[in-house]
C-alpha cells in the first residue's frame, strides 16, 4: 500500500513536469509542422517568458499582500509575458529565419542556435546568472490526501496546461486561421496558390508557439526557478517530448510531454537505478521509441499536421 | 602580392615580439596574485565573495604600504566552476601574468586539476574552499585555509550519532567531488559507529526536481536527511520536501554557510543543522573583516569561504614579506615561487579571521569544526568540535 502511494506520488509529480514539457513541445512541433525546421531558440523564449512574467508580476504587486490582487497580477503578468514572447517570436522569425527560408536546410538551424546563444547570454548579462525565486501568487501549502501530497502550484500547472491545449486544439480545428495553418503544413506551394497568406500563417505559428512557451516558462519557474540558462535543458527535453509524440503532431507533443515527465519521475525508482541517471532513462527511451517507431508514437505521414 | 603580405606579416610579428620581449624584461612594479573561481554562472556567489575578500585584503595591504614597497595586484580569472576553464585560467596566470601565487580554485573539481599543475610547475596554490580530501594529496605547493572533507565528514558523522543521537539517516547528494566526498565520508564514519544509512540518493548538479529522490528516502523512514550540496540544490531540496509534506530534520555541510540559501529558501531553513567552519572565539579580526567587507561591497555579508580567502591573502602577505627579508628576487620567478612555497609552509600560528592557522605537513589546515543550528534564517553557533579517540569533544 505504501509503495503504491509512493508511486502514485511520483506519477503525480511526473504529470506536472510533463504538462510543462508538453506546453513547450507544442512550439517545437507547430514550427516543425509548417517549416520542417527545429527552432532551437524556442527553449530560450521560455526563459525570456519567465523573466518577463517575474518582473511584470513583481512590478504589479508592489508592496501589496492582498490575496486576490496577487492572483490577478499573476494572470496579468502571464498575459503580458505571452504577448511579449509572441512579438519576440515573430520578430526573431522575421530577422533570423525568413531570409533563410530558401537557403540550405542547415542554415536556419544554425541561425536558430545563434539566436539561442544571443538570448541566453543576453539574459545572463542583463539579469545576472543567479537563480531567482518566482514567488507563489497564493499560499502554496501542500494538500495531503491519504499520504499523497499535491501543492496548489501543481494544480495550477495542470489546469493552465489543459486549458491552453484545449484552446489551441479548437483554434487549429475550428478557425479560418487554423485551417490555413493545417493547409500550409500539408502543402505550402499549393496553399499559396489557393490564396493563403503563408507569411502570415508562419508569423502566427511563431506567435502562438512563443506565447505557449511563455506560459510554460512561468509555470516551470515555480519548480525550477528563473535563471538565464533555464531554457537549455528544459527546451531540449521538450524537443525530445515532441519527437517521442511524433514531431509535427499537436496531440503527439502533448502525449510526448506527459510520457517524458512520468518517465523521469518514475523511471529511476522503478528500475532501481540511481536517480542521478534519470535523464539517461528519458533519452534512452527516446532512442528505443525511435528504433521501434521512427515517426514517434502519433506520427503518421498521412495525418494532418500543424 | 602574397609574398609582400607574408613579409609584412613576418615583420609585424618580429616587431611585435621585440616589444613583447622588451616589456617582460622590465622589472615588475607589482606583485601579482592570481585568483581562480566562478565569477559567473549559477555558483558565482561563492567565487565573487571569495575574490571580493581577497581584493579587500589586498587593498588593506596596499594602503598600509604593500610588501617590500611593492603594491599587490589581484588578477581574478573566471573558472565558471568548470575544470577546463580553471585550467586555462591557471595557464594564463602562471605563464602570462607570472603571478607569485594563486588563491583558489574555489570548487573541488577544478582545484584537483589545478593542484596537479601547480605541483608540476612549482606554483603555490591556496584554496579557500576546496574541501575534498585528495586536493592536498600531492603533498607540496598546495595549501588550503578550509578544513579537509575527511575532517568535516568525520566530525559531522560523530555529531549526528553521538550528540544528536540519530541511528538512521539518509543522504541526498549531487554527483560532484565535493558532495560525494562528504556523503561517502559520513557514510563510512556513521556506519563504523554502528548507525545505518537507510538510503544514499544521488542527483546531477543542475537538477531542479528532487521529489523522486525524496520519495525514495521517505520510504526508508530515516530520522534525518544529510544534504551536503551547494546552495541551489539544497534550496530546492528543502522546498520540495516541504511540498511533499515531509517533516524530517535536515543536516548539511559548509555549503550551507552561504547566505544565498536564505534568499532562495528562507521559509524552509528553520531547524537545519550544519557542520561548517569553526569560529574563533571573540576574534576582533573576524568582526573587523565582516564590517569592512560589508562596507566595501554594499552591505553584502561574507560567507565562510570568503573569510578563508581573506586569511589566505594575509598568509601570502606574511610569506612574501619573509621571502623579501631572505633576499628573494623577482627576476627569477621560479626561484621566487619556490621560496614563497617554503615560507607558506613555515606559517606558524598565523592569526587570522578564522583564528589561529597552521598547516599540516601535507598542506591541510589544522582545525576543529563548527556546528550551526539555523533558527529561522539565522545560523546560531553551537560550538567547535573535534574528534579525539573516536569520540566527539567540544573544544569551546
Amino acid at each position: 500500500m505504501n509503495t503504491l502511494i509512493q508511486y502514485l506520488q511520483y506519477f503525480l509529480n511526473g504529470i506536472t513536469l510533463g504538462a510543462i514539457y508538453a506546453l513547450i513541445a507544442l512550439g517545437y512541433t507547430m514550427v516543425y509542422g509548417i517549416l520542417k525546421f527545429i527552432n532551437f531558440a524556442h527553449g530560450d523564449i521560455l526563459m525570456i517568458g519567465a523573466y518577463t512574467g517575474l518582473f511584470t508580476y513583481l512590478a504589479l504587486l508592489g508592496e501589496s499582500t492582498n490575496a486576490a490582487w496577487m492572483l490577478i497580477s499573476f494572470f496579468i503578468a502571464m498575459l503580458v509575458s505571452m504577448v511579449f514572447c509572441a512579438v519576440l517570436g515573430m520578430f526573431i522569425e522575421k530577422i533570423a529565419y525568413k531570409p533563410l527560408r530558401n537557403a540550405n536546410r542547415l542554415a536556419p538551424l544554425l541561425s536558430a542556435i545563434g539566436v539561442s546563444f544571443i538570448l541566453s547570454n543576453g539574459a545572463a548579462w542583463m539579469f545576472g546568472t543567479q537563480s531567482r525565486r518566482f514567488p507563489y501568487p497564493f499560499d502554496d501549502t501542500p494538500i495531503v490526501i491519504a499520504g499523497l501530497s499535491i501543492t496548489p502550484h501543481q494544480i495550477l500547472t495542470i489546469v493552465v496546461s489543459i486549458i491552453m491545449m484545449i484552446v489551441l486544439t479548437s483554434f487549429v480545428n475550428k478557425t479560418r486561421m487554423g485551417k490555413a495553418m493545417r493547409a500550409t503544413s500539408l502543402d505550402q506551394p499549393t496553399s499559396e496558390l489557393m490564396g493563403i497568406d503563408v507569411n502570415r500563417v508562419i508569423s502566427m505559428t511563431f506567435a502562438i508557439g512563443s506565447a505557449l512557451a511563455a506560459v510554460g516558462g512561468i509555470l516551470a519557474s515555480f519548480d525550477f526557478r528563473v535563471y538565464a540558462s533555464m531554457g537549455t535543458m528544459t527546451g531540449l527535453k521538450a524537443f525530445v517530448a515532441a519527437v517521442i509524440g511524433g514531431i509535427g503532431n499537436i496531440q503527439g507533443a502533448m502525449l510526448g510531454g506527459i510520457i517524458l515527465g512520468i518517465l523521469e519521475s518514475v523511471g529511476a525508482p522503478l528500475l532501481g537505478i540511481p536517480s542521478a541517471l534519470r535523464d539517461t532513462i528519458a533519452f534512452a527511451t527516446l532512442i528505443i521509441i525511435l528504433l521501434v517507431k521512427p515517426d514517434g508514437i502519433l506520427g503518421k505521414n498521412e495525418r494532418e499536421k500543424v | 602580392m602574397k609574398k609582400i603580405l607574408a613579409i609584412a606579416l613576418v615583420a609585424f610579428i618580429a616587431v611585435f615580439s621585440v616589444f613583447a620581449g622588451g616589456a617582460s624584461e622590465e622589472a615588475p612594479s607589482t606583485l601579482k596574485i592570481g585568483f581562480i573561481g566562478p565569477l559567473t554562472g549559477d555558483n558565482a556567489n561563492y567565487g565573487i565573495r571569495c575574490s571580493n575578500a581577497a581584493r579587500l585584503a589586498i587593498n588593506e595591504i596596499n594602503a598600509a604600504g604593500g610588501v617590500n614597497g611593492m603594491q599587490l595586484e589581484l588578477i581574478a580569472e573566471d573558472s565558471q566552476g568548470s575544470v577546463d576553464r580553471a585550467i586555462s585560467s591557471y595557464e594564463k596566470l602562471a605563464y602570462t601574468d607570472n603571478v607569485v601565487a594563486i588563491i583558489g580554485p574555489v570548487f573541488t573539481s577544478p582545484a584537483l586539476a589545478v593542484a596537479q599543475r601547480c605541483f608540476e610547475d612549482g606554483v603555490v596554490m591556496i584554496s579557500p574552499s576546496a574541501t575534498h580530501k585528495d586536493v592536498t594529496a600531492l603533498g607540496d605547493w598546495v595549501y588550503r585555509t578550509v578544513p579537509s572533507d575527511s575532517l568535516q565528514s568525520e566530525v559531522a558523522a560523530h555529531y549526528f550519532y553521538e550528540v544528536l543521537g540519530y541511528r538512521n539517516i539518509a543522504c541526498l547528494y549531487a554527483m560532484n567531488d565535493y558532495s560525494q566526498g562528504l556523503a561517502e565520508g559520513v557514510e563510512d564514519t556513521f556506519t563504523s559507529l554502528g548507525g545505518t544509512i537507510t538510503s544514499m540518493q544521488t542527483c546531477m548538479v543542475g537538477d531542479r526536481d528532487f521529489r523522486t529522490q525524496l520519495g525514495e528516502i521517505r520510504a526508508t523512514n530515516p530520522e534525518a536527511i544529510y544534504i551536503p550540496n551547494y546552495t541551489v540544490e539544497d534550496a530546492q531540496i528543502l522546498e520540495q520536501a516541504s511540498q511533499l509534506g515531509m517533516n524530517i530534520p535536515f543536516l548539511s555541510s559548509d555549503g550551507f554557510s552561504d547566505p544565498e540559501i536564505y534568499n532562495l529558501a528562507g521559509d524552509f531553513t528553520d531547524g537545519v543543522i550544519y557542520v561548517g567552519p569553526a569560529q574563533a572565539e571573540a576574534s576582533t579580526i573576524l568582526v573587523d573583516f565582516q564590517a569592512a567587507y560589508s562596507e566595501a561591497y554594499n552591505g553584502d555579508a561574507p560567507d565562510s569561504f570568503a573569510t578563508n580567502s581573506y586569511d589566505a591573502t594575509y598568509i601570502l602577505r606574511d610569506a612574501l614579506t619573509r621571502v623579501f627579508e631572505n633576499g628573494g628576487d623577482l627576476a627569477d620567478i621560479d626561484a621566487f615561487r619556490a621560496s614563497v612555497n617554503d615560507e607558506v609552509k613555515a606559517t606558524d600560528d598565523f592569526e587570522g579571521a578564522n583564528g589561529i592557522i597552521n598547516f599540516a605537513a601535507n598542506g591541510d589546515m589544522v582545525a576543529s569544526q563548527g556546528v550551526y543550528d539555523v533558527e529561522g534564517t539565522t545560523p546560531v553557533y553551537v560550538g567547535s568540535f573535534q574528534v579525539v579517540d573516536n569520540h566527539i569533544v567540544q573544544v569551546d
